[in-house]
């Protein structure tokens, strides 16, 4: 799904030069909910947006889902972003004033899809994260852990092969942590590959790979507790494993 | 038609955007309003002043300077005033396919059925009946006079509105300073930007006259000369003026082919020099055939103040330009986060640099707007300080076209910089 060979990525100043990644490579496969941990300035953020196509990298190979991104110029960048990628950032990072509707609706639109199609996928991406009868509601009228969900099926609505979170319970209080977590996990057991960066090591336990990054090096890899999955989940598109988890979660109540 | 619905998303991303900061988009386009205002009130009178009022025949009209004064004062420069028989001998030539010969003059006019005794100071145009299909005249009612002589006159439309509510006044007679003439003919509403037929003396922004008149009519019954003359003899009235030196008849013709202009060159120099051969007059052979444009020029129909002060108005346009740019920066620098946002989800620089532009083409609708109705202000407030302009000071459907446009342009121009700036912030550093 994502494969990282030898990146790194400099930032220059006038006197300065930061090697925020060094020769790091990484290979996530399909189905795989990892775990980026690692002390502050790391380099945990800067893999991340490299991953997601929000930053360059200066040396190395990177190939998402089969495609090798060197080279590739800012439309077909922004085309990856859109169709393959699920965002979900720390500060949830919704438009205040848009309704949530609005906000989910928001990445839909520069995939040129109808307007009855967008209306569906918003639909399906808010019933998934348990909102669908606040699509008319304001980010400011939701709590934490309800916009951070906004956010989930902001990064969902569209589908996508990876999602990539940035510490998405930072923000948040220890009981909407886990419901979010929760939410997370069940789209994992559903097949979703997730790479998550987190300082929480309780939550870099609970998944199945947990990667440690010091001095834009790759530190370590450590197995902690397998969830077991079937190995039949496989190559599901998020939305499709989502469907799965919430369906699993009617039966289970 | 996922193009449409972008178009009208971006739209709506616009109208967002203005609610959002609707002080500083008042001031933005406050700021470009005034300046493309101003420019636009500005050409607006440059366009009366510089418009060729006839283009159909504009370069086939030559108004006539002949130089016949009998002696060597004034100095040795054609005339744009001709004495009657040098006027007479223009019209006679058969290398022309049409002429006029007029001079203008005022009379009080008055319905001579009416019993009310109001009367209407008019301006009259005293010429010969070529002058109607020279300067393309256009009719109401009836038709010209067929010769310079009778009873007969032609009355514009604002006499006609005032003295006959604009109905068909044909056949209707006028007492003009106290001689009965029959009307034969009403014109349509006519403005000519520049009066060409007479810009001299500073009348190039005049209205067109209120009363034709034949010419041989007017001298007949003594009707003054109103514009400039010059006489080398003594007379007591016009009507003494056609076997004397006294200059005040402006000559037209029209050529059917600019090339025959040498022909009548050499006709005009040949007269001249037939006449220096006769001793009438001790001067150099010199005279002058000016198409319409040309005629304007030598009069210097545009005003050089009203040039410079459009020069100026294209400066402070910039200014203007710079000012809703700076505000237009501060705008996008406090949006980089929502512009990081949409980078980080899927939209391509492109797409941006799209929604930028629509919203800067719908600033400038809005700014085209208020700019015109400023630039409407400007005009009347001109006419307060300067009378002169008020038949030229007039926003024409061109000048609302280019208004609209420049708006655009300013619009599109001001938010360049801004939207370039803001699509150069990395994404993961909008987003922190």
């Amino acid at each position: 799904m994502l494969n990282m060979n030898n990146i790194s990525r400099i930032y220059q100043s006038d006197t300065i030069q930061t090697h925020a990644l060094r020769d790091f490579s990484l290979r996530v496969n399909e189905g795989e909910f990892v775990a980026v941990t690692g002390p502050s300035g790391s380099g945990k953020s800067t893999f991340l947006n490299v991953a997601g196509l929000l930053d360059n990298f200066d040396r190395g190979q990177y190939e998402l889902d089969g495609v090798s991104v060197q080279g590739l110029k800012d439309d077909e960048l922004s085309r990856l972003r859109n169709e393959k990628i699920g965002f979900i950032f720390q500060n949830y990072n919704l438009i205040p004033d848009y309704s949530i509707f609005d906000n989910v609706d928001m990445p839909l639109r520069y995939r040129g899809f109808s307007a009855s199609e967008r209306k569906r996928r918003v639909e399906q991406a808010l019933e998934k994260v348990g909102l669908a009868s606040r699509f008319k509601y304001l980010p400011s009228q939701l709590s934490g852990g309800q916009q951070q969900r906004v956010a989930i099926a902001r990064a969902l609505a569209g589908e996508p092969k990876i999602l990539l979170a940035d510490e998405p319970t930072g923000n948040l209080d220890s009981l909407m942590a886990r419901q979010v977590m929760e939410i997370l996990h069940n789209l994992n057991n559903d097949g979703a590959t997730i790479i998550m960066v987190t300082h929480d090591p309780d939550q870099a336990r609970e998944v199945n790979r947990n990667v440690q990054v010091i001095d834009g090096q790759l530190a370590d890899f450590k197995i902690y507790a397998p969830l077991g999955r079937s190995s039949e989940v496989k190559s599901k598109t998020i939305s499709e494993a989502a469907s799965a988890a919430v369906a699993e979660e009617v039966e289970n109540a | 038609m996922p193009n449409d619905s972008m178009f009208f998303y971006n739209l709506t991303l616009a109208m967002q955007s203005f609610k959002r900061a609707p002080t500083l988009y008042f001031l933005i386009i406050l700021t470009l309003s005034i300046g493309v205002g101003v420019m636009c009130a500005n050409l607006a009178l440059v366009n009366s002043m510089a418009s060729d009022p006839i283009p159909e025949k504009s370069a086939n009209l030559f108004h006539i300077n002949m130089n016949t004064w009998p002696d060597d004062q004034p100095p040795d420069e054609p005339m744009h005033i001709l004495r009657y028989r040098d006027a007479m001998a223009v019209t006679k030539s058969n290398l022309t396919k049409g002429s006029a010969v007029f001079y203008a003059s005022g009379v009080y006019a008055r319905d001579a059925e009416s019993s009310s005794m109001k009367r209407f100071d008019s301006e009259v145009r005293a010429t010969t009946p070529g002058f109607f299909e020279l300067t393309n005249a256009p009719f109401a009612y009836g038709s010209a006079f067929e010769n310079s002589t009778g009873m007969e006159i032609v009355i514009g439309d604002e006499l006609n509105q005032k003295i006959f509510a604009g109905k068909n006044s044909v056949g209707k007679t006028l007492e003009l300073d106290g001689e009965l003439l029959t009307i034969v003919g009403v014109l349509k509403p006519w403005l000519l930007r520049p009066l060409f037929y007479h810009p001299t003396e500073g009348r190039a922004f005049n209205l067109t006259d209120d009363i034709f008149a034949p010419l041989e009519t007017a001298i007949d019954l003594g009707w003054s000369i109103h514009a400039r003359s010059s006489s080398a003899v003594n007379y007591t009235g016009i009507e003494e003026t056609r076997d004397k030196d006294v200059y005040y008849l402006q000559a037209w013709v029209e050529l059917a082919d600019i090339n025959q202009k040498p022909a009548l060159q050499s006709y005009l120099d040949n007269y001249s020099q037939q006449l220096k051969d006769a001793g009438e007059h001790p001067l150099a052979i010199k005279n002058e055939l000016h198409n319409v444009n040309e005629w304007l020029k030598v009069n210097k129909v545009v005003d050089q103040k009203v040039l410079a002060f459009t020069l100026a108005s294209v400066l402070f346009l910039s200014v203007c330009i710079f000012n809703a740019s700076s505000l237009l920066l501060s705008r996008f620098h406090a949006a980089k986060f929502e512009v990081g946002l949409r980078r980080a989800i899927g939209a391509s620089n492109r797409h941006m640099l799209v929604q930028g532009l629509t919203e800067s083409v719908l600033l400038g609708f809005f700014t085209g707007v208020v700019a015109l109705v400023l630039s409407w202000l400007f005009l009347k407030l001109s006419v307060q300080f300067l009378p002169r302009l008020a038949n030229i000071a007039v926003l024409e459907p061109k000048l609302l076209v280019l208004g609209m446009l420049l708006a655009l342009v300013t619009s599109i121009a001001s938010a360049l910089y801004p939207i370039y700036r803001a699509n150069c912030y990395s994404i993961s550093a909008e987003l922190k």
